[in-house]
């Protein structure tokens, strides 16, 4: 893609334009503004397909030029960085104080936490640390009057003023450009696991049920089903063994911990269910975790859906959407009830329609939704891009209504 | 406060569930924060969101303001009714609506107290995570309304981290429910924000909380210092070496003579500060992590470091700490209670400026607060049927705050600001800041009718009501 322009969905050519300070980040929007333009920031481009075409002309704004560190007192546990940065060069920044960020974020050496922020992203390890809504304590941005308006602090427990953080977070950059974030941190472990297991469809929820009542505590819970596995073994060939279902239990802790875990979670299996078991520790599971990570962002995928669900639900809906003819790749956050499905080049938009409408009621059932983050521009304007609305849709619109009341940012992109 | 109001609430509520009579109001005339007072016109305690939904309608069709309460434990005048107006007390709402272990949540009214969900779920092996102080009064709504925190918030996260959804009145008396059991609902995390809105969003009547696994195992400590210097070290390092207490409390030694008097728990009187560190988790790895602890500890001068050997100990020393407030009636018949935040490595400074403010305003501060966020709690003691010394305490206070905020801190890390602190807001935000905040605002609550003059500053503007405002001690 050519540095002076942009397309998203598209749309454009849009003129780009990277702002080296918040200062002239501010410029730009009050530029914008002057203009009557509309403004679509983005970072390191990995999850720009994500959402609606834009609607209306207007610049885009490549926010990878704010990388400062502003402040990080390492023994207070928490960070100030600008939100360019990408979530490789904090983690480059972090490790040598034994210290984390433990959100799982795909192409982090391409992603910036603006962007992951505005996406809203997680991955596995969310069972056991949360999601950026718990890690943010502070955040600045830019708003649609050009001004820098902040919330939060830069301390790890604080309520003075409206917690604007979580309002940020997933808003796909439509209330505003996040510019600065202070984060709270975490100790890197001292050791992982991963036990692998494998087993028959029918099998699973049995094992998810055993895996809730389990006395350890895992940090991830990962559900694959064959396509998924299949889709792995083609890129990193053995790293997972060929089954219909792959179920893969993490561990992060303390040494003993993490070993007590690992024995004890073999002990407690159901007999018989397991087709294969397997774990890996230290290092040795560091490429399936990466892998774990990426997928939800893979690449050869024609289109990605995501359903949150109840986590008891997960279990029926993997089964519905495995026995759809799609062939979907599954891969499940099971602990926390989210489940990605990527189908390939052969589904047409009439068979996606289809697709979404089987799954679309056991998602809602599920107290959940199904949300697309990606397929092909043109289906957009058909397919329910970002899901069923919920009856809280009309407050959602008054916020951004106050927030942004031009529409200036990300016009048309986001459900709100 | 017009006649036809109060027969249109009594005519939707009945005759039990309104308050009138000065006497009966008196009980409401403030919170935990004794300095400002007021009392509302009525209070009006409805039993079900269509009976809130009425009340709050009512409201706006007499133009009246109005505001919820819980407990009324709040300790920054959050639940004062500012400019009178009708009171929505949410205590007749206490039922445990669903709890579902399976999908780990449970949905509960706003009246629901703090502690009586974690008994409810303690048969299970669960809990609720947030653990106030004041958990055996507070009630959950009250939480909701200002994002509470606790001790073992410094592992587990505060209230906001633990709320999934709510049922909101809003004061239009519109509902709307955000959020729900499920993760991850696509849009605006409106239930983030209103979390912690201090009762200017709506009324929440229904709150879907997470609930958590007890741990399987507890190493509870208690580390004895000489003085408050070493035990600050010791929790500014515990924090660097990356250790995660599940909580980290200290005591000084004058609240050390009271929690002593009161419940007898053998803390040495003699002591500058105790710690109580309390790791928990699995059974594998505990006693190497309270080992390091200990470890920790003793390099920085503790004196001892004594570990809680039975579950009744355990409770008692928390008993102790989360009672602590109580006890300190026996040290002065007023006290004011302070809820400053520092980055954790600037605690020494702080308690090194507690004390020099405490000398220079002649008033005795003792202190027993959330360590390891570096949360601070100095409590104030005075008599407030002195006005010199109430005085001094206000002006005591507001240096406090001022250094927290001067070293990158807030002037409130779990109380809220309420009427309280309102002044520190422009301290802490810019107009930009503040502008964003009211627009926001704007969006639920555009009259500002519930719960007005509350959060944010209304710069230089008094409040228009049917009487004075805020009546203060002074």
């Amino acid at each position: 893609m050519d540095a002076n322009i942009c397309r998203i969905d598209d749309f454009g050519p849009l003129p780009v334009v990277q702002p080296a300070s918040v200062a002239e980040l501010s410029d730009i929007v009050r530029g914008a503004a002057l203009q009557d333009q509309a403004i679509y920031p983005y970072g390191g481009r990995t999850m720009l397909d994500h959402g609606l075409p834009p609607t209306r002309p207007g610049i885009a704004v490549d926010l990878r030029g704010l990388t400062q560190v502003i402040e990080y007192p390492a023994r207070d546990m928490t960070i100030t960085v600008q939100a360019g940065i990408t979530l490789a060069k904090l983690g480059e920044l972090l490790r040598p104080e034994n210290q984390r960020l433990p959100i799982d974020v795909p192409d982090a050496d391409r992603a910036t936490l603006g962007g992951a922020l505005a996406t809203n992203v997680s991955g596995p390890r969310r069972l056991g640390h949360g999601t950026l809504r718990d890690y943010v304590i502070g955040i600045t941005v830019v708003n649609d009057e050009g001004h820098e308006a902040k919330a939060g602090g830069r301390v790890v427990k604080n309520v003075a003023g409206y917690d604007l953080c979580k309002l940020y977070i997933g808003a796909l950059g439509t209330l505003g450009i996040i510019s600065q974030v202070t984060l709270k941190l975490r100790p890197l472990a001292d050791e992982q696991a991963l036990v692998i297991l494998t087993c028959e469809p029918h099998a699973v929820a049995a094992l998810l049920d055993a895996l809730h009542r389990s006395r350890t505590r895992p940090v991830c819970l990962e559900l694959l089903n064959d396509a998924a596995v299949a889709a792995l073994n083609v890129q990193h060939p053995g790293l997972l063994p060929d089954a219909p279902r792959v179920l893969i239990v993490g561990y992060e802790e303390k040494r003993e911990t993490v070993a007590w875990q690992v024995q004890q979670l073999i002990a407690e299996l159901p007999a018989g269910t397991l087709k294969s078991l397997e774990s890996r520790v230290g290092s040795t599971a560091d490429p399936l975790w990466q892998w774990l990570v990426e997928f939800p962002a893979w690449s050869g995928a024609l289109l990605t859906f995501k359903a949150n669900l109840l986590p008891g639900a997960t279990a029926e809906f993997f089964a519905k959407a495995a026995d759809l003819p799609e062939g979907l790749a599954l891969q499940a956050h099971a602990g926390s009830g989210i489940v990605l499905g990527h189908a390939t080049d052969a589904l047409t938009l009439e068979r996606a329609r289809a697709m979404l409408a089987v799954l679309e009621p056991i998602a809602t059932a599920a107290q959940g939704n199904i949300v697309l983050r990606r397929c092909p521009t043109a289906w957009k304007a058909t397919l329910p891009v970002w899901g069923k609305p919920r009856e809280d849709l009309w407050l959602m619109r008054a916020v951004r209504q106050q927030l942004d009341p031009k529409e200036r940012f990300n016009p048309g992109r986001f459900l709100v | 406060m017009t006649a036809p109001l109060l027969k249109r609430l009594r005519d939707l509520l009945g005759p039990d569930a309104l308050l009138t009579a000065p006497s009966d109001l008196l009980v409401y005339e403030c919170d935990g924060f004794t300095i400002e007072k007021n009392t509302p016109d009525v209070v009006v305690f409805p039993t079900s969101t269509e009976q809130v939904v009425a009340v709050v309608k009512a409201c706006n069709d007499f133009g009246v303001p109005f505001l919820p309460r819980g407990a009324g434990t709040s300790l920054a005048g959050g639940c004062l009714p500012v400019g009178g107006g009708v009171m929505i007390a949410l205590t007749r709402m206490k039922r445990i609506l669903e709890v579902n272990y399976r999908e780990r949540y449970a949905v509960v009214e706003p009246g629901v107290v703090n502690l009586w969900l974690t008994n409810h779920l303690k048969p299970h092996g669960w809990h609720y995570a947030p653990d106030p102080s004041s958990q055996g009064a507070c009630t959950i709504g009250g939480n909701v309304a200002t994002n509470s925190g606790g001790p073992h918030t410094l592992k587990y996260g505060v209230t906001v981290n633990h709320v999934l959804g709510v049922e909101l009145v809003l004061p239009d008396g519109r509902v709307v429910r955000t959020g729900g059991p499920a993760e991850d609902n696509p849009g605006y995390d409106l239930t983030g924000v209103i979390v912690g809105s201090e009762g200017t969003f709506g009324i929440a009547t229904k709150t879907w909380v997470r609930i958590t696994r007890n741990p399987e195992a507890y190493r509870t400590l208690l580390g004895v210092f000489e003085t408050v210097a070493d035990a600050t070290n010791t929790i500014s390092e515990l924090i660097g070496a990356g250790i995660v207490p599940a909580a980290l409390e200290m005591l000084d030694s004058l609240i050390l003579q009271a929690v002593e008097a009161a419940f007898h728990f053998g803390f040495p009187l003699d002591a500058g500060a105790v710690l109580i560190m309390e790791v928990d988790g699995l059974e594998a790895g505990l006693g190497d992590e309270a080992e390091r602890i200990i470890a920790i500890a003793k390099k920085n001068k503790a004196r001892e470091v004594r570990r809680a050997n039975t579950d009744a100990e355990r409770l008692l020393l928390w008993k102790c700490r989360k009672q602590a407030f109580g006890a300190v009636g026996r040290l002065a018949p007023s006290y004011c209670t302070q809820d400053g935040v520092v980055p954790r490595t600037k605690l020494p400074h702080i308690l090194n400026e507690i004390q020099r403010i405490g000398t220079k305003y002649q008033l005795r501060i003792c202190n027993v607060f959330h360590a390891g966020d570096g949360n601070i709690h100095p409590i104030l003691l005075f008599d407030e049927r002195d006005a010199d010394q109430t005085k001094r305490v206000l002006a005591a206070s507001h240096e406090i705050l001022e250094e927290c905020v001067r070293v990158g801190g807030s002037v409130t890390g779990e109380h809220g600001i309420g009427v309280e602190k309102i002044d520190f807001m422009s301290k802490l935000f810019t107009p930009e800041d503040l502008g964003v905040m009211l627009r926001l605002r704007n969006a639920f609550n555009p009259n500002n009718r519930c719960s007005p003059a509350k959060m944010l500053p209304t710069a230089g503007a008094c409040i228009e009501a049917s009487k004075a405002g805020r009546r203060a001690a002074l």
